[in-house]
């Protein structure tokens, strides 16, 4: 038992050194980038897109983050932005087509640059989307927001199965018959470049490449925001509220960024997602899948960004992984194949199992932010005492070992 | 970059993948055997079954299972002594078009899954088709029946059920002609197949003559259409038309024979199965249609047998609307994989060439499935046009033939 | 005229069905809020969970011929039903209470909320996989009736539904007000500290009010079965969500609000449903809701009180 113990303390003294870290970011940087590869090179195309789309929720659950994690507002619609994003950049994508191929100089397939023409503008709609809903409703108290936001996701999804407007083909979805979402440009180059052998640097590769390009930029984005002016008004606020404002903080405008930031990365993801898999229905955009973005932040850590990225890894990629699992190679000595596919139609039960019990386990989320950490267990003044003992000791560890030497 | 470079980065992209595998601990976690796909001296070849096992319409999609299974556990025998084991790579696809997808790509993804028995919703097929599609593999869906499918110009896929434009317009034929309706009042469930369905019939029924009073949408899995059904009966339409499945119509034809509705319900293949009688309690579904692809059981050419094969294997359970085509589909699969395997040996059954042979030997299908002669056109569209109506009496189905 | 008259007005019985049945569930999710603020996600399943065991109950205790041999027999049959179904819901609501909530009392406030989704994902697939993934059919034993009343064709089942929830509504009501553990319930939900200090026993009260919401969760699934003939094991899913608004509508928290709150969105759906659209019918319930919460941020019936004080 000791010696179990020693053994972790002394792994994860490890990865708390200096080397340490750098060692676990760079087996954690190959593994991002490397296993998709794996798995492509093996003819799993499955794998490689349960990675990208982990991907996406990776970035749906950044964009959350700022409300949620950041600015303490519950939004119970986030899936609205993503609908949001998803659809306009389907629409604005055929402009595009017409337009790019109507300029013509962009290369021999002009219209494959619709995605990238339109990624700059992708979180626009988003963020159009969060200043609409957010406008009206943010004098509202924490859950009158959260069913405020939830009756908004709703509303969307409705709209979009309606066929409003007539731009979202109701619930055929989009592409329409006559419609195509063209190839993104750069994907045929990459294909003939970069395949070799057996090795396909498939579309689906591709694709999961731009998403973790996205979710790199996301976090650097946000962890630049964090550190700012508005990061520290979110801070305030979602303390309190009225200490907040006396001291100058504008309330409503800080709220009104934070919804219009975090729906404009929903965009984006919404954006990309349509892209990605070419086509979207309303279907994919409802309730659940907001209180599963939810769930990512909460499960992971709220206001933490590696805590936030855990948490939709942990959720996208566990039934899957659950159901993956139970048909591998590892256990077929031990489950036959119909039990096998039982534990695939259990996945969810377990899943559900799983959350009550992580949450009565670690209920600050498992990679909690620091700064979160302690405003969440004001009465647990003994664990304060220690976290502001360690956080002293971190910031003077380095004095103290240029004593010693 | 040199192709001895590009080889060479390759190598330590897999050393280092293979590294970062060991110190994760995590082996190739999906259940792909990508290896030489033989067990002994069999060529090990599968038929991925994707349709919705769980989720609203599970019986449906659980019933195209049972079918494609009776088929392949009937000519295990037969193929095994050409050298090939066949069996099945079951997928739920949840009737969701995500989930459908990743299910595509994870049948694909096992090389020895050379045709694939799918989707029950046209929502789900459409995009997993594209999967199927640049994978070059066969799909023959049962039951997706939106025109859309098909009409993607992609040479792989097919289905063995009617499409929605036959349907609707038989539908609206029939009740205006042989059962004299002149006026009703259209719903639909808000999803691809309902939306096509009930658009299609309005369409032919207006053109017919008939008088379409309102045209309402409802959404998959509300219960409350009481509402929706007194607003109708304000209206009195001589029936309703309700392009969807049978979970909600089941309850709009209870509901509006509650409000003290008269007519009938009338609706798609989505109705055709017992549950419809159950849920809406048999009184209230007494005199309602549907219309269903094919010909009854009792008068398909191998109705019986199929009845008899099924009681055998699956004792207690009832045969769905789509059981009979998924048979009929996982059928198409092995009379081709045979074809394929007679012309160019088994062993090139999973191979690129031979998935692409099996491809061309569905396009050429023509034999007597359960459900009648089984062709296709140049979309992949069957050529059997047969649509039965079908009327409950004392709480059953039966075939309106009078 | 008369006949559109009349079409109002069973256009208002449908709503008033419905806005049972919501209300009825709506109590739960406020009771809930009223004394822990959080939202309990979970109760949904309350809502199919008491339907199941409604469903048992009944196909049990009918075998027995004794219940079907006379209307008061009959009758006493479905008072059973609905008091065993009732009481067994009520019983899970205290276990999920005490094993996934409990723990986290004293957690951020968002945790018992993540809590509370999984054990709904649970208790969902439970059913799904346990009991049948298909809709199954609820009998009704005894025959309903449609009666014309003033041009309205209004069901003996739906008479019934209204006037149960009236009446159940009216026991917790009295409970409530009247009662030492209501009271009792009262000042938790006022200030659970001095509530605790002042001699409650908390963890009582608040297993008591998890055995009640459910309860009447359990009691309106019932209904639910009845009035559409059929369960499943998703069922819960749409009403949850409306009874939440309809809670919200109402003022969390506040139990007079839910029951109004209930009754109005089930007759807004109808009447949005009878004269503008079926498939816009929940946009304009939402589009309500948040109408009425920006001009009563605190919903119709409840206090509007700063977020920290």
């Amino acid at each position: 038992m000791t010696a179990i113990k020693n053994g972790i303390q002394s792994v994860t003294g490890f990865f708390s050194t200096r080397p340490g870290k750098i060692a676990f970011y760079v087996v954690l940087a190959l593994f991002t980038l490397l296993m998709p590869v794996y798995f492509q090179s093996v003819g799993n195309a499955f794998m490689v897109r349960i990675f990208a789309l982990v991907g996406i929720y990776v970035l749906l659950a950044l964009g959350l983050n700022i409300v949620v994690g950041y600015a303490g507002l519950l939004n119970l619609g986030y899936i609205a932005f993503y609908a949001v994003g998803a659809y306009a950049g389907m629409n604005l994508g055929f402009l595009m087509q017409e337009l790019l191929m109507g300029l013509g100089f962009l290369g021999e397939k002009p219209e494959n640059w619709s995605y990238w023409a339109l990624l700059p503008f992708a979180a626009v709609p988003g963020a159009v989307a969060g200043i609409m809903i957010g406008g009206p409703v943010l004098r509202l108290r924490g859950d009158y927001l959260a069913i405020v936001t939830l009756g908004f996701g709703e509303i969307v999804r409705i709209a979009i199965t309606n066929n409003i407007g007539g731009i979202t083909n109701g619930a055929s979805g989009l592409p329409a018959i006559g419609q195509r979402v063209a190839p993104v440009a750069g994907q045929e180059w990459a294909r003939l470049n970069l395949s070799s052998g057996n090795f396909i640097f498939s579309k689906d590769l591709y694709w999961y490449y731009i998403i973790v390009a996205l979710v790199l930029f996301a976090v650097l984005v946000i962890t630049r925001l964090d550190n700012s002016r508005l990061g520290r008004a979110w801070v305030a606020m979602r303390e309190d509220e009225v200490a907040a404002a006396s001291v100058g903080v504008n309330i409503l405008t800080t709220k009104l960024w934070a919804f219009a930031l975090g729906a404009a990365w929903g965009g984006i993801a919404g954006h990309t997602y349509a892209y990605w898999v070419g086509f979207i229905s309303p279907e994919s955009f409802n309730f659940m899948e907001s209180v599963l973005v939810v769930c990512m932040v909460v499960l992971g850590g709220m206001g933490s960004i590696p805590g936030t990225i855990l948490g939709a890894v942990i959720i996208t990629a566990a039934p899957e992984v659950i159901r993956a699992m139970a048909a591998s190679p590892a256990f077929s000595g031990i489950l036959t194949a119909e039990q096998a596919s039982l534990v695939g139609d259990y996945r969810f039960l377990i899943f559900g199992g799983l959350m009550v019990v992580m949450m009565a386990i670690r209920p600050q989320g498992i990679l909690p932010s620091k700064r979160r950490a302690r405003e969440l267990h004001p009465v647990d003044e003994k664990v304060l005492a220690q976290e502001n003992q360690q956080l002293w000791e971190a910031e003077h560890k380095h004095n103290t070992d240029s004593d010693i030497l | 970059m040199s192709v001895a470079k590009s080889k060479r980065l390759f190598a330590v992209i897999a050393m280092l993948t293979m590294l970062a595998m060991v110190v994760t601990a995590c082996g190739g976690d999906n259940g792909a055997d990508n290896g030489d796909g033989a067990t002994g001296d069999l060529v090990e070849v599968k038929i991925g079954v994707s349709s919705p096992f769980t989720g609203d319409v599970a019986a449906l999609g659980l019933g195209i299972r049972n079918g494609a299974q009776l088929a392949i556990e009937e000519v295990a025998p037969e193929l095994e002594e050409l050298g090939i084991s066949l069996s099945m790579l079951a997928v739920d696809d949840a009737a969701d078009p995500r989930t459908g997808v990743n299910a595509a790509n994870q049948m694909v993804s096992d090389s020895a899954v050379v045709g694939i028995v799918g989707h029950l919703n046209s929502g789900v097929s459409i995009p997993a088709s594209e999967v199927y599609n640049q994978a070059g593999v066969v799909q023959v869906s049962p039951a997706s029946t939106n025109p859309a499918l098909t009409l993607q110009g992609f040479e792989n896929v097919f289905r063995v059920c009617t499409i929605d434009t036959v349907q609707g317009s038989f539908a609206a034929e029939y009740a205006y002609d042989e059962l004299g309706l002149m006026s009703v009042a259209v719903i639909d469930d808000s999803t691809a197949y309902g939306e096509g369905l009930a658009a299609e019939f309005a369409a032919a029924f207006e053109a017919k003559g008939g008088e379409v009073v309102s045209t309402d949408k409802i959404q998959v899995k509300d219960v409350d259409f009481t509402a929706l059904v007194t607003k109708i009966n304000g209206a009195s339409p001589d029936f309703i038309y309700f392009g969807g499945m049978y979970t909600e119509g089941a309850l709009i034809s209870k509901q509006a024979k509650e409000a003290g509705f008269e007519g009938p319900l009338m609706g798609g293949d989505g109705l055709y199965t017992q549950q419809f009688v159950d849920i809406a309690g048999a009184a209230n579904a007494e005199g309602d249609f549907a219309t269903s692809i094919g010909l009854p059981l009792s008068e398909q050419p191998k109705g019986q047998e199929f009845q008899a094969m099924f009681e055998e294997r699956f004792p207690g359970e009832t045969i769905e609307a789509y059981d009979t085509y998924g048979y009929d589909a996982a059928m198409v699969i092995i009379e081709a994989i045979k074809a394929v395997a007679a012309d160019l040996g088994v062993d090139e059954l999973t191979t690129v060439a031979g998935k692409q042979a099996i491809i061309e030997a569905v396009a050429a299908t023509d034999f007597e499935g359960v459900t009648g002669a089984v062709a296709f056109d140049e979309n992949g569209d069957t050529t059997n046009k047969a649509v039965t109506p079908y009327v409950v009496r004392d709480g059953a189905w039966i075939s309106y033939t009078d | 005229m008369s006949v559109e008259f009349g079409i109002i007005g069973q256009q208002l019985v449908n709503g008033l069905t419905l806005g049972g049945m919501y209300a009825l569930l709506a109590l739960g999710y406020t009771l809930v809020y009223g004394i822990l603020l959080m939202i309990n996600f979970a109760h949904a399943e309350m809502f199919m969970f008491g339907a199941y065991v409604g469903l048992f109950t009944l196909q049990g205790l009918s075998r027995i011929e004794f219940f079907t041999s006379s209307g008061p027999a009959l009758l006493l049959l479905y008072v059973l039903t609905f008091l065993i179904a009732m009481v067994v819901t009520g019983i899970l609501g205290v276990i999920i209470e005490r094993f996934a909530y409990r723990p986290l009392r004293h957690a951020p406030r968002l945790a018992p909320l993540i809590s509370a989704i999984g054990v709904s994902l649970f208790l969902q697939n439970a059913a799904l996989l346990w009991i049948s993934s298909r809709s199954i059919p609820f009998p009704v034993l005894f025959e309903v009736r449609t009666f014309r009343i003033a041009g309205a064709n209004i069901s003996s089942m739906q008479i019934l539904i209204i006037v149960t929830t009236i009446l159940l509504m009216l026991v917790l009501d009295t409970f409530v007000s009247r009662t030492r553990l209501g009271r009792a319930m009262r000042a938790t939900s006022q200030d659970r500290d001095a509530a605790g200090l002042m001699g409650v026993d908390i963890n009582r009260v608040i297993a008591l009010t998890f055995f009640i919401g459910p309860a009447l969760g359990g009691a309106a699934g019932i209904f639910s079965g009845m009035y559409y003939g059929n369960i499943k094991y998703n069922m819960g899913f749409i009403p949850g969500i409306k009874s939440f608004t309809a809670a919200v509508i109402g003022g969390i928290g506040n139990l007079r609000g839910a029951m109004l709150g209930g009754f109005l969105l089930g007759l807004l759906e109808s009447l949005a449903a009878a004269y503008i659209s079926t498939g816009y019918k929940d946009v304009i319930a939402f589009a309500i809701l948040i109408v009425v919460l920006i001009f009563k941020p605190g919903g119709l019936l409840g206090e509007s009180v700063a977020e920290k004080v």
